[in-house]
């Protein structure tokens, strides 16, 4: 089995990394490649980046940093945002991204999954998924970057992209999103029922957010903030996680 | 000097960024008229075996690469590169293979999750002048078939059962995980790799 993954997030736009809390107030924090190989420096086991860019300036960048960031990255990344039709997974991976993470337009065109799948391989697949808690159908599907409800239920709808053919499920809970009062586990536990890998997106705030996530049935966690702030560094979690009995890549020794 | 098979299976981007950053220096070649037979040749790779052997076919690489294996000239295939240099695989049982280590690439699992994504943990299983220090680390994996492990295996990985990681024989090196995407561990397994197969690096970026 692979080990469990430690992944640190960036929101960039227009070329630059930027941060805000539940999508709003956004602040400078540098470039996406510097931040990016710190990360990596650090132990992160991958990187998701996620282009918040809207219109024509965005797009123009994002050639070139994902280059740069491929050219220097030691570790997969994944790019998403933005990601509209089949030829936008075809262009990412071209300039390097590992994975192409879709989260809008797969919702309202789920065959666009498909097609994605058949074009790159499920493997550089990745649905990204923003759920919110609803007293109706448990959690609801959430897009344009949280900003509008949709009819879909959360856990078919996570069901449904598996059968598309979606190599991996980013679910970030934006209930939990930059509270630092833990994963919103129970979500986990059901999405940890599918075949599928599952990131686990929103709330961390301590060592024991990620324990738990891990062990409700996550292959992966993702946090922002806390990573960047340095508050936790990534080499302290992935050694807390490996001495708590998860499988964590760890610094590879030297034969002497 | 390294020659780059660009084919148009492979993340070229991160090979180049990986060469560059242990000072290697390479070329691009579309087709086998601008390699030189005397370089190292770097066969990359992903998606389908089948789609990868018909390419290569298409644009000369095919015949060059068994000529040069029957001259042991230096190679190293990555991914289904490595792939591409056993009998052949279960994927494309038509396709043919370049025939270096024995066996057939079988698709991995059941019981498993196929593919096969992530960091696993792989173990030398067989001495070789080129890992002298290396034994054992995590390496990126991202495939859903492999080789068994065999008499040409240096390294092996399990998922599943236990396949085949980093194999030898003669001057023709294969991984079956990505080294450009494996940290530290992979970066120095890429770099005694290009070493033993006779590259020198100029100045490390």
């Amino acid at each position: 089995m692979p080990a469990k993954r430690v992944v640190p997030c960036l929101d960039v736009k227009d070329g630059r990394v930027v941060k805000g809390i539940q999508f709003q107030n956004l602040r400078d924090l540098g470039s996406p490649v510097e931040l990016a190989r710190r990360y990596d420096a650090e132990g992160a086991d991958e990187v998701v980046f996620l282009d918040i860019s809207a219109g024509e300036e965005g797009r123009s960048t994002q050639a070139d940093w994902v280059r740069q960031v491929a050219r220097e990255l030691t570790i997969p990344f994944t790019v998403g945002g933005g990601v509209t039709g089949p030829e936008d997974f075809t262009r990412l991976l071209r300039h390097g991204a590992d994975k192409v993470a879709v989260n809008t337009a797969a919702a309202r065109n789920p065959t666009l999954v498909r097609m994605a799948a058949a074009l790159v391989g499920s493997q550089c697949v990745v649905a990204a998924v923003d759920v919110k808690r609803d007293p109706e159908c448990g959690w609801r599907v959430f897009i344009k970057g949280g900003k509008e409800a949709t009819d879909l239920s959360a856990l078919p709808w996570l069901q449904r992209l598996q059968e598309l053919g979606a190599g991996e499920i980013l679910l970030t809970s934006m209930d939990r999103d930059g509270t630092l009062e833990g994963f919103d586990l129970e979500l986990l536990r059901e999405a940890a029922k599918l075949k599928i890998p599952v990131i686990a997106s929103g709330g961390a705030g301590t060592e024991a957010h990620f324990l738990e996530a891990l062990e409700a049935g996550a292959d992966a966690v993702l946090a922002a903030t806390l990573f960047h702030e340095g508050t936790l560094p990534i080499g302290r979690l992935k050694r807390f996680l490996g001495e708590r009995g998860q499988l964590m890549r760890l610094e590879a020794p030297c034969k002497r | 000097m390294i020659t780059l098979l660009d084919y148009g299976a492979g993340n070229l981007a991160s090979l180049e960024g990986a060469l560059e950053a242990l000072g290697y220096a390479y070329e691009r070649a579309e087709s086998p008229a601008n390699a030189s037979v005397d370089d190292l040749w770097l066969l990359p790779g992903d998606g389908h075996y089948d789609s990868a052997q018909h390419s290569l076919s298409e644009s000369g690489w095919w015949s060059a690469l068994e000529s040069r294996i029957l001259q042991d000239k230096p190679l190293l295939g990555i991914c289904v590169g490595l792939q591409l240099l056993a009998e052949g695989s279960e994927e494309a049982p038509d396709a043919p293979g370049l025939e270096v280590f024995p066996g057939l690439v079988r698709r991995l699992g059941p019981g498993v999750k196929v593919p096969h994504m992530g960091w696993s943990m792989t173990l030398e299983t067989r001495a070789h002048p080129a890992f002298k220090t290396d034994s054992t680390g995590w390496l990126y994996f991202v495939h859903s078939y492999a080789l068994d492990v065999n008499e040409c295996t240096l390294f092996s990985a399990e998922h599943g059962r236990a396949f085949t990681a980093i194999a030898a024989k003669g001057r023709v090196l294969g991984f079956q995980p990505h080294p450009e995407k494996s940290g530290a561990f992979g970066r120095r397994l890429l770099d005694h790799s290009l070493r033993w197969l006779g590259e020198t690096p100029q100045e490390a970026k």
